[in-house]
């Protein structure tokens, strides 16, 4: 015996093909009742018409419409008019499906990282194109705070003012007036990146901390959603080999090394980690592979819903670093 | 390109709105005034139609490339037609022109299902001022989530998903949701599959043994080199069970 049943009617038919019991949704459906039920079927669970016949007839086997093995009789398929309704249900069910990957963190992440990629980029062009075009202009100032640099330049409204506010000497020959003017608003502009830039950065520590909080405390945030971004996503992240984490970020290097047979890369983004980029060279890569490992557990808790790592796991993982660097304090020798 | 065939004077129907135009195919537009994704518009007695551009549709592609008459691979306009693995939206656009038309005037029904949100997004959009336009956003595979949108099975079927086991997807599909004497169309992507090491040929050749095996007549294979490489659509008809 089996339960038939689509989005608003279910029937029972037994062994002969025949129908022992229909229920029909007989009032009016709204939209939102519609999409209601075409939802619990998506997610494979059962509509109200289909409970009530499986509690008439327990031992009748649920199949939705089509599903195969289901005898061919002439079950109460919907009108034409409620098939229009069920379509406009259709669409509204995937507009919230489509609403539903803002909820994505992975998605949202990767907007912010390689955002904030582009915009750093772009900041430090300016940034360098200024220092340079101002300091034609006052060649007697050295730069040491470049942002203060940048600001200054901003903030006056003449070369004078500027010279007065670095403390220098006004220059001989000074840019003319429009030519101030175009640099000036440069230097704004410069400065305005700096601080989009600083905001884009912390609206993502923040989203990571959130979504990877044992690997944000182990490497920090900004490095986290880097790795987690170039593994296209958490999930993806968590079931990489640790040795791909490893190299994740240095894809050049490493088909090079397939292709070629040149040597493989130790690192890839993790060598922004002080751990790996302060250590002496060769005893990098064995940092790296270690760090790998614990990124991939961290990984792994923050995706199948573990317990966040704290300082303390961290710790132990910062002893591990030290007691590697502690056992390879001379580099080994050329020969063997 | 062409060459060797004969001239006509005139664009040629295909339907009352496709019409092949010496090498390019038009179908008349269903929303007037507005492009899907930048094709050309152009007036044809009088009705605006959108190009049909065979690099980014590999129906239109198929259209071009068939040995047969290029109004085979196209539905019964006004009638209930699955699509799977819909992508942006660009043949699912041009079908809609074809079988339902303005308003959904010719009274078809068009099912479309892929999984990626970004590309759903486009056709909902599309769907909104396309009455008969039925978005899903879903695993193609995954037949009970969605299958219920189809009371009745179609006469034609297409399959555009490009992951591994393309094939076997296609034929469960067809059992499932194809009228016998329906017209199934698979576009199958050879980097999809995997490699067996003997080269494309004999892959092709492979999927070819594998649909006529799964019950299907295979109609023709076409190939699609030049507009989408190393892509080959199978058109092919469901026979008695």
């Amino acid at each position: 015996m089996r339960l038939w049943y689509d989005w608003r009617a279910a029937a029972v038919v037994n062994d002969r093909g025949d129908l022992v019991d229909v229920l029909e949704h007989d009032g009016h459906l709204t939209e939102h009742a519609v999409v209601e039920r075409l939802r619990t079927l998506a997610q494979g669970g059962l509509i109200p018409e289909a409970l009530t016949l499986k509690d008439r007839f327990p031992e009748a086997v649920p199949a939705v419409h089509g599903s195969p093995g289901l005898p061919d009789v002439a079950y109460p398929l919907p009108s034409d008019a409620q098939l229009a309704l069920a379509d406009q249900a259709a669409v509204r069910l995937s507009i919230e499906g489509v609403q539903q990957a803002a909820s994505d963190p992975d998605r949202r992440m990767e907007h912010l990282v390689r955002g904030s990629e582009e915009l750093r980029a772009a900041h430090l062009t300016m940034e360098a194109r200024l220092i340079e075009w101002a300091g034609l202009f006052f060649p007697l100032f050295r730069v040491n705070d470049r942002s203060g640099f940048v600001r200054s330049v901003g903030h006056a409204s003449t070369p004078e003012e500027l010279a007065e506010d670095l403390d220098t000497v006004v220059p001989e020959i000074l840019p003319t007036a429009s030519e101030w003017r175009s640099m000036n608003e440069w230097a704004q502009d410069t400065a305005q990146a700096q601080s989009r830039l600083d905001r884009m950065e912390n609206a993502l520590r923040e989203l990571t901390l959130s979504h990877l909080p044992s690997v944000s405390a182990l490497l920090g945030p900004l490095l986290a959603a880097r790795l987690c971004v170039e593994a296209h996503g958490r999930q993806r992240l968590a079931r990489l080999p640790s040795g791909t984490v490893q190299v994740l970020g240095a894809e050049k290097a490493f088909f090079q090394h397939l292709k070629t047979g040149s040597s493989p890369p130790k690192h890839g983004h993790i060598f922004m980690h002080p751990w790996v980029n302060r250590s002496p060279r060769w005893v990098r890569g064995k940092i790296a592979r270690m760090l790998a490992g614990k990124i991939s557990i961290a990984a792994r808790i923050d995706a199948f819903d573990g317990t966040p790592w704290g300082d303390e796991d961290v710790a132990k993982v910062e002893d591990q670093v030290i007691a590697l660097r502690e056992a390879n304090q001379q580099p080994p020798s050329r020969r063997r | 390109m062409g060459g060797g065939r004969s001239k006509r004077r005139g664009p040629k129907d295909l339907s009352s709105t496709v019409l092949l135009d010496r090498r390019a195919l038009w179908t008349e537009n269903a929303v007037p005034g507005t492009t899907v994704y930048g094709e050309s518009l152009r007036r044809f007695s009088g009705r605006e139609h959108r190009r049909w551009d065979p690099n980014r549709s590999k129906l239109g592609a198929a259209m071009l490339r068939t040995q047969a008459d290029p109004a085979e691979l196209l539905p019964e306009q006004g009638t209930s037609v699955l699509y799977l693995g819909a992508g942006h939206g660009t043949s699912v656009s041009h079908l809609y022109d074809h079988v339902c038309g303005e308003q959904n005037r010719l009274g078809g029904r068009l099912v479309c299902v892929d999984l990626a949100p970004r590309c759903l997004r486009e056709l909902t959009h599309m769907a909104t001022n396309r009455p008969g336009l039925v978005p899903v956003l879903g695993d193609a595979r995954k037949h009970d989530a969605w299958g219920v949108l189809l009371p009745r099975k179609v006469n034609w079927l297409f399959q555009d998903v490009a992951q591994a086991g393309q094939v076997d997807m296609f034929v469960r599909a067809c059992r499932r949701f194809l009228s016998v004497n329906g017209q199934g169309l698979l576009s199958l992507k050879a980097a999809s599959e995997r490699w067996t090491g003997e080269g494309e040929a004999a892959l092709f050749a492979g999927v070819e043994q594998h649909l006529l095996e799964a019950g299907f007549q295979v109609e023709e294979s076409i190939e699609l080199t030049g507009y989408e490489d190393n892509h080959r659509l199978y058109h092919v008809t469901m026979l008695e069970a």
